[in-house]
């Protein structure tokens, strides 16, 4: 996943600055650009044209205004994720949307990658999260959406519209987001089972469950063993349904019996837990199995949650590993080491994705960009595609912005 | 632009072929046409500004609504959509007359999916009935705007409505997965789907709140919700507003995040005592509502933190409500509050303000301080917990300089709003209501980035005209600087 040689990297300093780099490149020089943060998500999408100039965001991050009592924040887009995290932990606050690679990725990046982990289930998404923002459109334009409260319907709510654009709209400069108070602690139940076909029964049944977990976890042995150095348990078990819990400690320890009881009538006997630290490396490890490396080819799929299981039985006749937020049907999974050429490649993709559309969902790789073209990165077409190019038109008219990132030709 | 009311002469503005047509494509039993039948569809739940549409049909499918629509660019006719009309905006005035595209009989629930927590359901469902179709299923429909037992679920994806529960649970863009649209052209587009993470741009994100701007729902895809497992309900008693938002305060910057939280003034329980006796203390200055929800483990220590915060900021009783039953009288008095307004006076206007939530305290110490600068007397009611304000003015609309006199009030209070960093509406929307304030909030770089976005969906402007966005320089927005607000009030 190789971008070839990216131009000397502008990094305006202030909004202004951006404004004004992006008014004169549309005057002028008129490259195309892409904006960057922490370089974390560049494989993602298309490839991106070789001389598209990188507009590195990540001098915009400071914090504009955090009025810890009101639960909100305003920041710059290119503050690491890491740093507000600890900010937001000095007032016993978060996100509450894990966030890989906490180090390098950007807020703005996170936000346009439209990126989450295993709590997305309890605390939803960016685009439940992200309550107003600013934005510099491809002439260097700043416009606004949203606000700084949490409760909003003036105007269009362009945030929704940026959240996942992968900086194909406009560059995302700042960000105010709605937070929630940290809970006292954190724990996963998981249940090692040896059969993926055991855990649809589960799932089935955690749909009327009396407890209210904030992650459904379903990964195969061979992803465990990545997660190794975040899991603490050796075993052979063929699979894995880890059941995350948060609140006060007497709360997730009352969910880990409670779920245990519920799950015991369908023929799980093991049960093992582990919360405070011990859970904490798990959730940086389920978060983390999502970042792809260039020399494996990997893909997310979206599926019903009912079609999860299928979908990753036939991920597992291929010979795949995969981690998944099984009750949001989102799956990330690797192609098996041995797949070294892109027809091989494609005969997993192109069947996979085939199951996942006909589970009302889709399927994107990531893959070197020389194979691209052939496994098909947005792949869709249908009326909904054609409102979407009729937006970037209307906002990036001279196709500026991340050209072809998206959509192939636009 | 001149408002028309009933019995004045009016122009047709539909030819008899376009008629015959449309009569057509839904039936006669599907349109109405005569001008007494057109008189219940010239406003909406904002009365004051009237006008009639020139036919009112009510298509059953989603091909019909395309036909339509397709007619009226052929002709260049402009079209409007309704649902059960309860907008307190004009989001469904029909400006320029032309045809309204009634929803109502397209109320049907194609789909319920528990393990996938979906539901699909045609827009003029009404929202209450389809939390009552889950009953008993352990799931329902969050958001429950206080006009649930009227307004439709395709309103609500218009409007992006709120209610009481938002606080915990957001608002209706964050319970659609998607919708089933027909485009200005006529064009019929599926966004998002029944999976989450669709590729691609949230084009369903983006058209929650679009105000029949951007086209006409269909059918919508909805979030199901699990049913809470346990309820603490409590009404804190305060011997002055100051004390009860600044106990708001609090339980927020506690980091609690109550299922709900909601204030009535004096005033507002003055009117509730005397409609419905619910054995409200009459002298009170103003009480909280205030519900947790969650696991029984967790509800009884929450419930303890806030009635130790209402303690200390001053309540004078919490009192509990100790069975379902006492839960849902507690509710039932706030969510009938504005039906109780009629005891008070002939007319109320009402905002829908917003601020952040720690400025509560300030914003209704200013609400008062106006209400006595112009002589009007407001109440208030309204979501505390998310700083979405609802001052009540109320006054006698035969009055000409009661009413010049509330418009001041109004204006001042938003401009408070907008001046302590929140917004001019929280959930009612800007519909035509409040055009003019847009250009307070936003910039004209803004408007003009939201402008492309609409042109580019809605190029010709005859989907819901003149709605939202300010329109430079034209004939037509006069008419929102209010030479007149206000309701007449329920009785």
């Amino acid at each position: 996943m190789s971008i070839t040689s990216p131009q000397r990297v502008p990094q305006p300093a202030t909004q202004s600055d951006l404004c004004d780099w992006l008014r004169a490149n549309a005057t002028v020089e008129r490259h195309a650009v892409v904006p960057v943060g922490g370089g974390t998500a560049l494989h993602s999408g298309n490839t991106l044209f070789s001389d598209c100039v990188h507009l590195d965001t990540t001098a915009l991050r400071r914090v504009i205004d955090y009025p810890a009592r009101d639960m909100t924040i305003t920041v710059e887009a290119g503050i690491r994720i890491a740093e507000l995290t600890a900010l937001l932990a000095s007032e016993n606050q978060r996100l509450g949307i894990d966030i890989p690679q906490p180090a390098l990725a950007t807020l703005g990046g996170a936000l346009a990658s439209n990126v989450s982990g295993p709590r997305r289930f309890g605390c939803g998404t960016m685009r439940d999260a992200v309550i107003g923002l600013s934005a510099v459109d491809a002439g260097g334009r700043m416009f606004k959406s949203g606000g700084r409260v949490v409760k909003n319907v003036a105007g269009y709510d362009l945030c929704k519209m940026l959240v996942g654009s992968q900086g194909t709209l406009a560059v995302v400069s700042q960000v105010t987001l709605k937070l929630r108070p940290r809970p006292e602690t954190s724990g996963f139940l998981c249940v090692p089972l040896n059969s993926l076909g055991a855990a649809e029964s589960l799932l089935d049944r955690l749909t009327s469950t009396a407890t209210r977990p904030v992650a459904v976890e379903l990964f195969n042995g061979s992803a465990a063993a990545e997660l190794s150095t975040n899991w603490p348990h050796s075993s052979t078990a063929r699979c894995w349904l880890c059941l995350g819990f948060e609140g006060m400690e007497r709360e997730v320890l009352w969910q880990f019996q409670a779920v245990s009881d519920e799950l015991r009538t369908l023929a799980a006997s093991e049960f093992i837990t582990a919360i405070g630290d011990d859970a904490t490396r798990l959730w940086a490890g389920l978060t983390e199995f999502q970042v792809v490396s260039p020399q494996i080819p990997a893909f997310k799929a979206t599926v019903r949650p009912s079609r999860v299981v299928a979908f990753l039985e036939q991920a597992e006749r291929l010979g795949c590993s995969f981690a998944s937020h099984a009750a949001n049907g989102i799956v990330f999974g690797r192609l098996p080491n041995s797949t070294k050429t892109v027809d091989a490649a494609a005969a997993m993709i192109h069947p996979l994705r085939a199951c996942a559309v006909a589970a009302g969902g889709s399927l994107t790789p990531f893959c070197d960009d020389a194979w691209k073209m052939s496994l098909g990165v947005f792949a869709r077409s249908s009326p909904d595609v054609e409102l979407m190019r009729t937006l970037k038109k209307q906002l990036d008219p001279a196709g500026l912005l991340s050209p072809g990132r998206i959509f192939g030709d636009i | 632009m001149t408002t028309t009311h009933a019995g004045t002469a009016k122009k047709p503005g539909i030819s008899r072929e376009v008629l015959t047509r449309l009569v057509e494509i839904v039936g006669k039993s599907g349109i109405l046409s005569a001008r007494e039948e057109l008189l219940v569809y010239e406003c909406d739940g904002f009365t004051i500004e009237k006008n009639s549409p020139d036919v009112v049909v009510f298509p059953t499918t989603t091909e019909q609504v395309a036909d339509i629509v397709k007619l009226c660019n052929r002709h260049e006719i402009p079209f409007v959509p309704r649902g059960a009309g309860t907008s307190l905006a004009g989001g469904c005035l029909p400006i320029g007359g032309g045809v309204m595209i009634a929803l109502t009989r397209m109320k049907q629930i194609l789909e319920v999916n528990l393990r996938d927590r979906y539901a699909i359901v045609e827009p003029g469902l009404v929202n209450l009935h389809l939390t009552n179709h889950l009953k008993g299923t352990g799931f329902h429909y969050a958001p429950d705007p206080s006009s649930q037992g009227a307004c439709t679920i395709g309103g609500n994806f218009a409007t992006n409505s709120g209610g009481p529960h938002t606080l915990k649970y957001g608002v209706t863009v964050n319970h659609v997965l998607g919708a089933e649209l027909v485009m200005p052209d006529g064009r019929i587009v599926t966004l998002g789907g029944t999976c989450e993470d669709t590729p691609g741009y949230d084009l369903t994100g983006l058209f929650v709140g679009n105000e029949g701007t951007f086209g006409i729902c269909t059918k919508v895809i909805v979030r199901l919700t699990r049913d809470p497992v346990a309820y603490r309900t409590m009404l804190g008693i305060f011997n002055s507003v100051a004390d009860a938002t600044q106990t708001i305060s609090n339980i927020i910057g506690a980091g609690i995040v109550p299922a709900a939280l909601e204030l009535m003034d004096q005033g507002i329980v003055e009117a509730v005592e005397a409609a419905f006796h619910f054995g409200f203390p009459l002298d009170a200055a103003a009480v909280l509502l205030i519900e947790v929800d969650g696991l029984e483990v967790a509800v009884d220590d929450e419930a303890r933190k806030i009635i130790s915060i209402c303690e200390q900021t001053g309540a004078r009783e919490v009192r509990s409500a100790n069975s379902p039953k006492e839960r849902l009288l507690l509710w039932k008095c706030r969510k009938q509050a504005f039906g109780a307004i009629g005891r008070l006076s002939p007319s109320y206007c009402t905002q829908d303000g917003v601020v952040p939530r720690t400025k509560l305290p300030e914003i209704l110490e200013f609400i008062t301080a106006t209400g006595t600068q112009h002589g009007i007397r407001i109440v208030n009611v309204f979501h505390a917990g998310d700083g979405n304000i609802h001052p009540i003015l109320l006054f006698d609309e035969r009055d000409a300089d009661q009413v010049r006199r509330v418009l001041l009030a109004s204006d001042a209070i938003l401009e408070k709003c907008i001046e302590m960093g929140g917004s001019v509406t929280g959930e009612h929307g800007i519909g035509v209501e409040k055009i003019s304030l847009m250009s307070k909030l936003f910039t004209q770089a803004d408007l003009d980035v939201m402008a492309l976005v609409r042109d580019g969906f809605n190029p010709t402007g005859l989907c819901s005209p003149k709605k939202m966005l300010p329109t430079a320089g034209a004939c037509g927005t006069e008419h929102v600087e209010r030479t007149s607000p206000g309701r007449r009030a329920a009785m």
